[in-house]
């Protein structure tokens, strides 16, 4: 009705607007067109790429940055009209859009769009004439699954946001718009779905975008260190994905998901340690092997944190735990190392992380070449040198591996990084020192909140059901409530008797007999 | 404050102070350790050091026998620590051997510093030599490299065979320290003739001294199964039958299958009656007359071999009873069941006077798979 009643009060029905802008600038424009093209070259600092189409004879304008528009769509849109005479004047095309305001036709010109001027009128005209150039939504490098969707987010935010809206074809997904950034001025928009996320959760997440004063936004990792709640901690507090179904899941829990301008990547909030653990492959195999997997990435979790300073604690201290049959291969394998356990152990990791590094920043196939000369050659004469043990190598190398388990390159990142400190306690107090660093990182879990959300939910605090999708996968009929760590408003996901079907059968065969 | 807990942090990162890590690479294990009595009290300590050399799969080993005297076993550690390189360390020690002159005075003060060292591994076994300690250690003509691996090797078969307790210092423990109670010692003697170590019985302990009598290897099996262990195997072979063509026919062999073994304790005023049950179900392994299906033949053999064996249960009680060894725990059950008679007796001498009245029962429950 709201439409009828400002139709007759007679207030002219706008556009919606992306972002609100009543608190901008406004700039009337003259009658005169060389006032007009001189206030706006003045603005744009009479950069060369702005290109200006002198019309009728000197009379009228056509303004347009050159880099961001398509030609065939000016021709396409604003001449073809004319000269085949579908409309007599520029001012007649119908997709256009009309202004009286300059400043406005600078944000539009910033946009990609062409504005007409004609001399002796104060209306602009403005055309959206944006040139694309969108990369195909193919699968994140760094995301592949086996089984599933292969599609992945662009670097366009439309693109992103009709992805999503794809999987969720439903009037309650909700989409609100930000500008971030005061020179960049970065869309930013967040994703959620309404009655299932958490109002005040919605309303949190709003008011930390809002209130991000910054010049520059460049990707969704400037906003996570604006928005999370203690960014001294080494641990990611908001998950982040390319992948549309990983954040499609998240939205169906009640999460809100984030995304910016210009960066393939969407940040999810509230996000809890075990979320980096689960991956889309899980609940596309059946529930016995997404368990197993999904136990074997949790064992990877201590393998990647712990192994090297448990060596270390081993051998420099308590070597009375080392099995009797092992004692001579290690003995034998680490008499005559030059260095200490601890030191051994760091020249390893370090050399690792070289490797990695370097292979991820060449061109793929000599990346293959460095991860080849790295891990074998080096390994092996480093051993044949006598300046590593070959058994280090090996925790070493399992190490590596275990750590790019993680299916978040975040998380990743963050135990590798956690190895450091470990290996230092273990190399100054053995046993002892690996256990209070265990404890440290325990308690620091067991005290991070993302988003009002406890970090280590559901296991601390302990919520039993919600375990069902933690560890282990169970069938996905079984999950029948939200995991509370999303702080869902409607908790019920799978309804009573979704597999109903079963009853039925069971009491027609029994008719039958 | 942030400056001065940075510079706090550095000062500390570089004033370690005391690290007391202990190097595994810095360290010669022990394997084998050996205690004999020496000249005038002293000890005579052997101890058998593995070094390797070499990486990647090519592993030298060389072993070093040292020893020394001393006044007590740590005194010797000291001692011969002072003769090799780097530092001794006995964490990882697999069999302790005392030769059978030192074990027949007490072994107590020769283990005290195993169990009173967090970091000695007590899964260790211990055993008596007879002989001296050195002589097997020294021993070195077999196929196992190491001469801990060769002594338990032979003790981890001879309790698996129920021929010796699977015990380690550990469970030693316990019997070493409470009254009521003694416990037997794997017995290991070299033998020159065939250039071999062997078992060679249990000998039997009194408090924590050896008395220097022993149960013969024959008999272990059917002792160990009075005291109510079972190894993997229970195997015995005994003589049945007289005046065949040849004396491979005389003998039969078998397994255990199952036993139950029943102790009862009857004090009558101040005379201990002790009666066991022992009912061994068996597998025949070895009989080469055959017709174990016909069931006199199974029924007389079953009489003679309970016969046999009781026999032999009440002259392992008589060995135990000179030997003033009370490894049944009698003195135990006697304290726990009858606290009365218990307190009147003298238990130093009063094992000898107990009576025991063994009585085994054979029955044969399977003879292979021909008829």
């Amino acid at each position: 009705m709201g439409f009828f009643r400002k139709f007759f009060q007679g207030e002219p029905l706008q556009d919606r607007k992306i972002a609100d802008d009543k608190q901008e600038p406004k700039q009337p424009s003259t009658k005169n067109l060389s006032r007009n093209i001189d206030y706006l070259l003045n603005e744009f600092k009479y950069t060369d790429d702005l290109k200006i189409r002198v019309l009728k004879k000197g009379d009228a304008a056509l303004l347009y940055f050159e880099a961001m528009t398509d030609q065939e769509k000016v021709q396409q849109m604003i001449f073809d009209p004319i000269e085949m005479g579908k409309a007599d004047h520029i001012y007649d095309i119908p997709n256009s859009k009309e202004t009286t305001n300059l400043e406005e036709c600078i944000r539009s010109l910033l946009r990609g769009h062409a504005i007409y001027m004609e001399d002796g009128h104060e209306r602009v005209t403005m055309f959206n004439v944006t040139s694309v150039f969108n990369r195909s939504v193919e699968e994140p490098a760094n995301e592949k699954v086996v089984r599933g969707a292969h599609d992945g987010f662009v670097e366009n935010l439309m693109i992103n946001i009709n992805l999503v809206r794809k999987r969720i074809e439903h009037r309650d997904l909700t989409v609100k718009f930000f500008k971030v950034g005061k020179k960049t001025n970065t869309n930013v928009a967040i994703v959620y779905m309404d009655g299932i996320a958490n109002p005040e959760l919605v309303q949190k997440v709003k008011k930390r975008i809002q209130s991000v004063h910054t010049d520059k936004v460049q990707s969704p990792g400037f906003m996570e260190e604006f928005m999370e709640d203690s960014p001294l901690s080494p641990f990611p507090q908001m998950l982040n994905s390319e992948r549309p179904d990983r954040i499609v899941a998240s939205i169906m829990e009640g999460r809100v998901a984030m995304f910016t301008e210009g960066s393939p990547t969407a940040i999810v909030a509230p996000s809890t340690f075990f979320m980096f653990y689960q991956s889309p492959d899980d609940y596309n195999t059946r529930w016995y092997a997404g368990t197993f997997v999904r136990l074997i990435r949790f064992a990877s979790f201590l393998i990647a944190v712990g192994l090297p300073a448990f060596y270390i604690s081993v051998v420099s201290f308590h070597f009375e735990v080392i099995p009797d049959d092992l004692i001579t291969p290690i003995k034998s394998s680490i008499n005559e190392i030059a260095y200490p356990p601890i030191l051994e152990a760091l020249v390893m990791v370090v050399i690792i992380e070289l490797i990695r590094e370097a292979g991820i920043r060449l061109p793929s196939p000599v990346g293959q070449t460095i991860g080849i000369v790295g891990g074998l050659v080096i390994g092996d004469a480093v051993v044949r040198a006598g300046l590593v043990s070959n058994i280090m190598v090996i925790v070493v190398a399992l190490t590596a591996i275990a750590s790019f388990v993680v299916p978040s390159n975040e998380l990743s990142m963050t135990l590798r990084l956690l190895t450091f400190p470990l290996i230092f306690l273990a190399g100054t107090l053995g046993f002892v020192g690996l256990i209070f660093g265990f404890l440290l990182i325990a308690v620091h879990l067991a005290k991070l909140e993302s988003f009002g959300t406890p970090y280590f939910a559901p296991v601390a605090p302990l919520r039993i059901k919600d375990l069902k999708d933690t560890f282990v996968r169970l069938p996905i009929f079984t999950m029948k409530q939200r995991p509370k760590g999303a702080q869902p408003v409607s908790t019920t996901a799978v309804e009573e008797g979704a597999r109903g079907w079963k009853k039925d059968e069971q009491s027609n065969q029994s008719k039958d007999k | 404050m942030i400056r001065f807990i940075i510079c706090n942090l550095c000062t500390l990162l570089i004033l370690t102070g005391c690290w007391d890590q202990r190097q595994f690479k810095n360290v010669k294990l022990t394997l084998t350790i050996g205690y004999d009595e020496g000249e005038e009290g002293e000890i005579y300590e052997t101890v058998s050091i593995p070094t390797v050399k070499g990486s990647e799969g090519i592993v030298e080993e060389t072993v070093q026998v040292l020893s020394s005297d001393a006044r007590t076993p740590l005194d010797a550690r000291d001692k011969i620590d002072q003769m090799i390189s780097e530092s001794f360390n006995p964490s990882k020690v697999k069999v302790v051997l005392i030769g059978d002159e030192l074990a027949k005075s007490d072994i107590y003060p020769l283990l005290d510093n195993f169990y009173r060292n967090p970091n000695s591994n007590l899964n260790a076994q211990l055993t008596i030599v007879e002989g001296t300690a050195k002589e097997a250690i020294n021993f070195n003509s077999t196929g196992d490299t190491k001469i801990s691996e060769y002594i338990s090797g032979i003790l981890k078969g001879a309790s698996s065979a129920t021929h010796a307790h699977a015990d380690n210092m550990q469970m030693l423990w316990g019997e070493l320290i409470e009254e009521g109670e003694d416990f037997t010692l794997p017995l290991l003697k070299v033998d020159e003739e065939s250039d071999v170590i062997k078992f060679n019985g249990l000998g039997l302990m009194r408090e924590d001294y050896y008395t220097g009598i022993k149960i013969s290897p024959e008999q272990s099996t059917l002792f160990l199964l009075m005291e109510g262990n079972k190894g993997n195997v229970a195997r015995m072979t005994r003589k049945v039958l007289d005046d065949q063509p040849t004396p491979i026919l005389e003998y039969i062999t078998f397994q255990v299958l199952d036993f139950d073994r029943k102790m009862k304790i009857r004090p009558e005023g101040k005379e201990v009656n002790v009666d066991m049950a022992l009912n061994l179900d068996i597998h025949v392994t070895e009989y080469p007359h055959d017709h174990l299906v016909d069931e006199k033949i199974i029924e007389d053999l079953n009489n003679d071999l309970s016969n046999i064996l009781t026999e032999e249960a009440s002259e392992i009680f008589s060995i135990t009873q000179e030997a003033n060894s009370d490894v049944f725990s009698i003195g135990r059950m006697l304290k726990a069941y009858h606290p009365d008679v218990w307190k009147e007796l003298d238990w130093a001498e009063g094992y000898k006077d107990v009576t025991f009245n063994p009585k085994v029962e054979v029955t044969i429950q399977n003879h292979g798979i021909i008829n």
